[in-house]
């Protein structure tokens, strides 16, 4: 079983290795690798680990990579182009179509407006009833209001009123 | 060091934004920016085998890390008109290309044809196999070959940040803090993920090799 300080030592010894410790922290696992052979033998391990990468090969390079890229980059700015040429075609069509799209819904909407708002005849005999009462409560209200002037009428032109003549 | 490079140079050291002298290959960006074209030529020139290395340790493919390679001077190129020199040239550059790599290891996870790309990148049409055969012996050839594919095998096992770690670390020699703005993590993070991996390779590549010094210490 590992001792607390062992386990700290073996948490920073990758750092170590890389040489990305503190002097003051590095001094330290020094020493207590001086005294303490199992946590050099993990040291050398992790030496032998990281050397051991170097067996995976090394990257074969293909000559003539830079003239390849060059060539790609032609092709690049050659569509470049063409998509700069292709831009104000392209707003364009897009301009064109927000129009119609506007012009469309517009034509929907007065349509719309002119269904819905268009005065329809009564079909059922409820609906027949019901505008047959409304019809009679707006004469009736009128009536009142006919009422109302002449009423007014008679008063202002009676008789023995100041304003009568 | 040619005008152009040296004018971009001066500008930049003039605005006092980053010190483009110490990073030859920013300033060759700047010049390329102003349109100097043989400058990005230079920097492929410069910069193509460290690339192509990179795409190659993730994807152990020669002809998928020189795509992948010509996919990141691509990028580099369609950013000409937004680069701007805030950091080291090398750890933009690689984290396109770590990117880069990863989202085709990560396509190819998902194609599942993982044993047919390891059969193209087999060692027999591979320059350093070649010349081994010549000069070793079988036996050694066989270890050779073994411990070649037990390292890739330890690699990719890796979590995909470590791996990330451990290929900048060892072989690009990056050190903490770059590989931290390379992966956008903070230098404590980059510590703790390479010791991880350390641990992570020694466990597999100990139990794997059998190897003279034994197992694994465990205190």
């Amino acid at each position: 079983m590992a001792s607390p300080v062992c386990h700290w030592v073996r948490s920073v010894l990758s750092a170590h290795l890389d040489g990305e410790l503190k002097s003051s922290t590095a001094q330290a696992v020094r020493r207590h690798l001086k005294r303490c052979p199992a946590c050099r033998d993990h040291l050398r391990q992790l030496e032998e680990t990281w050397r051991l990468l170097d067996a995976a090969d090394a990257p074969p390079l293909r000559p003539g990579f830079t003239g390849r890229m060059m060539k790609r980059i032609v092709e690049e700015k050659a569509l470049e182009q063409m998509e700069a040429r292709l831009r104000p075609q392209r707003l364009r069509r897009r301009a064109l179509r927000a129009v119609t799209g506007l012009a469309a819904g517009l034509a929907i909407g007065f349509a719309l407006y002119g269904w819905t708002g268009r005065p329809h005849e009564p079909n059922s005999p409820v609906e027949r009833e019901v505008c047959r009462h409304v019809g009679f409560l707006e004469d009736a209200d009128l009536l009142d209001k006919i009422a109302v002037i002449q009423a007014i009428d008679q008063w202002t032109h009676a008789p023995g009123t100041t304003n009568g003549t | 060091m040619p005008k152009a490079v040296a004018a971009a140079i001066g500008a930049y050291e003039r605005s006092g934004r980053y010190d483009a002298v110490a990073d030859y290959d920013a300033a060759l960006m700047l010049t390329f920016q102003k349109g100097n074209e043989l400058a990005f030529q230079e920097l492929v020139e410069r910069n193509h085998p460290r690339v192509i290395g990179l795409a190659y340790r993730f994807t152990n493919n020669a002809a998928e890390a020189e795509d992948l390679a010509q996919e990141v001077f691509l990028r580099i190129y369609r950013a000409r008109h937004t680069y701007k020199p805030t950091a080291k040239f090398s750890t933009w550059m690689f984290r396109i290309a770590s990117n880069a790599s990863l989202n085709a290891l990560r396509a190819r996870a998902k194609r599942r044809d993982d044993v047919s790309m390891t059969l193209l990148a087999g060692e027999e049409d591979h320059p350093a196999a070649l010349a081994d055969t010549e000069s070793r012996s079988p036996d050694h050839l066989l270890h050779q070959r073994d411990l070649r594919e037990t390292v890739r095998e330890a690699l990719r096992a890796l979590p995909e940040k470590q791996q990330v770690a451990v290929i900048l670390s060892k072989y690009e020699g990056l050190n903490h803090a770059d590989i931290a703005r390379t992966i956008g993590c903070s230098t404590m993070a980059v510590k703790s993920l390479l010791a991880r991996a350390r641990d992570n390779l020694r466990n597999r590549l100990f139990r794997h090799l059998g190897t003279a010094s034994g197992q694994p210490s465990d205190g």
